[in-house]
């Protein structure tokens, strides 16, 4: 059918739908990094997206501050319970840390995966569309900003640097649905029980830290943090509590459903983690994986 | 500066969406329930409905990879998407006649066909594993809802403005 070719408004759609895959195909492969155009594009609208996100961040923190008065009352009721058991805390503290200190001059270790740089920075953008639960943020490559780096808020972990443009960077929030997006875990208890975080429950709002082995003895309510292994994460960050315990589809591994210590709708300032302690030979790992594919 | 005045709208409700799902709370339909705001797209569709198709389509696409490029990192779903909702959005404006109630109805439906299209290409390049009903319920029922409310609040506004831009083109 001749006519059927002439038609000028399908052949637009189709080159269109080509270009479409295409471009998709491009975009959605691991990439080291955005190409410059996306870049350019990214740190222009930060740019005005920070001048924007000041002034607003000012307003809403002074609404802020009006309903934080109306629930004054109640609220310091809670805290001087709490400020008792502090001092004595804090006592004990300063002594572990101390002793931890000495153990480690005694073994000639001064790094350790715990160590990290914190860099504060501030949320100015977040992803409308809600697929892909993103934020964006005012620090870049030019303040050491890289990659894969944890981004963390004073309750827990939110996520990792999924992109770096000069001047902003973006960061992927553990809610967002990718199969990549790996964190190896330990869940705290008498003995340490490593896991993957891995996924997230949108409908009940809750992480999934799967392949734990099945024997593991995990109670509600044990805290679960970052074990800083084979990643760039620091260890120690707080991710969350745990809600639930169940076997995974095959019953190999049990998988517990994790609350997270973060809100992941209200973020205004998070800080960007910099692990002191090297990733082991960066250079090799990499190149070693792109033979495997 | 009559110029800039489309552009520079545009790019005011392509940020005012950030800062919507930034500082708006999460649960304001109710708990667990996520709305995403297509501002930028409602005022996108008013400006084919009232303007032109042609310029609809054209800033359709070039905000649409704005978007791509800037939120959601995957260059093409909206690209792609923008354009051909406004595309069919003038389509059917030509079948029906042009007033401003047929107007609305016709945005809002453009709405529920870019939140649909948008579901369908997530889930085929696994972003997301919903399956459609609980999508209904999770999701497009509320971000219909939200859009709708502004759909009928900047409606007036954005058809105004649009007619000005119009009579202000012709004048020159």
């Amino acid at each position: 059918m001749p006519q059927f070719f002439m038609n000028k408004r399908l052949i637009i759609l189709l080159v269109s739908i080509i270009v479409l895959v295409a471009l998709i195909g491009f975009s959605i492969r691991e990439r080291s990094k955005l190409s410059w155009p996306e870049q350019f594009v990214k740190d222009t609208t930060g740019w005005v997206q920070s001048l924007v996100s000041k002034p607003t961040n000012y307003v809403a923190g002074f609404f802020e501050n009006l309903q934080d008065l109306t629930n004054t009352y109640e609220e310091n009721k809670e805290l001087k319970s709490r400020i008792e058991n502090l001092a004595s805390l804090e006592a004990q503290v300063q002594e572990l840390k101390n002793d931890n200190k000495e153990l480690r001059d005694v073994l000639g270790e001064k790094k350790t995966l715990r160590d990290y740089e914190p860099l504060p920075a501030t949320v100015i953008g977040r992803n409308p569309d809600r697929w892909h639960e993103m934020i964006i943020i005012d620090k870049g490559k030019l303040n050491g900003v890289e990659k894969n780096m944890a981004v963390v808020t004073a309750t827990g972990l939110i996520g990792k640097v999924k992109s770096v443009t000069q001047f902003s960077s973006t960061v992927q929030l553990l809610s967002s649905m990718d199969p990549k997006n790996r964190i190896s875990a330990i869940v705290q208890g008498k003995t340490n029980v490593y896991g993957l975080v891995e996924g997230y429950d949108s409908e009940k709002k809750l992480l999934q830290v799967k392949a734990i082995p099945s024997g593991a003895e995990i109670e509600k309510g044990q805290t679960v943090i970052t074990s800083g292994l084979g990643d760039v994460f620091p260890k120690g960050l707080m991710i969350g509590k745990v809600v639930e315990v169940k076997q995974d589809q095959y019953g190999l591994n049990l998988t517990a459903l994790v609350k997270p210590g973060a809100d992941f709708y209200d973020i205004k300032t998070v800080i960007v983690t910099k692990r002191v302690m090297a990733q082991p030979v960066d250079t090799e790992a990499s190149a070693g994986k792109e033979e495997e594919k | 500066m009559k110029k800039f005045l489309l552009p520079l709208l545009f790019l005011c409700l392509f940020i005012l969406e950030s800062l919507f799902v930034q500082y708006v709370p999460s649960d304001l339909f109710g708990h667990n329930k996520i709305i995403a705001p297509h501002f930028l797209f409602t005022a996108l569709l008013f400006l084919t409905i009232f303007v032109g198709r042609k310029p609809g389509i054209i800033y359709a696409a070039i905000f649409g990879l704005l978007f791509d490029i800037v939120y959601i990192e995957i260059i093409g779903i909206y690209l792609f998407l923008f354009p051909f909702v406004a595309y069919l959005a003038s389509k059917i404006l030509n079948i029906l006649q042009n007033n401003f109630l047929v107007a609305m109805v016709i945005t809002i439906v453009g709405n529920a066909l870019l939140e649909i299209g948008a579901y369908e290409m997530d889930h085929l390049i696994h972003v997301t594993d919903i399956d459609f009903l609980t999508y209904l319920n999770l999701r497009f029922y509320p971000t219909l809802i939200l859009n709708a409310i502004f759909v009928m609040i900047a409606g007036y506004p954005l058809k105004r403005l649009f007619e000005k831009h119009i009579e202000a083109i012709r004048a020159e």
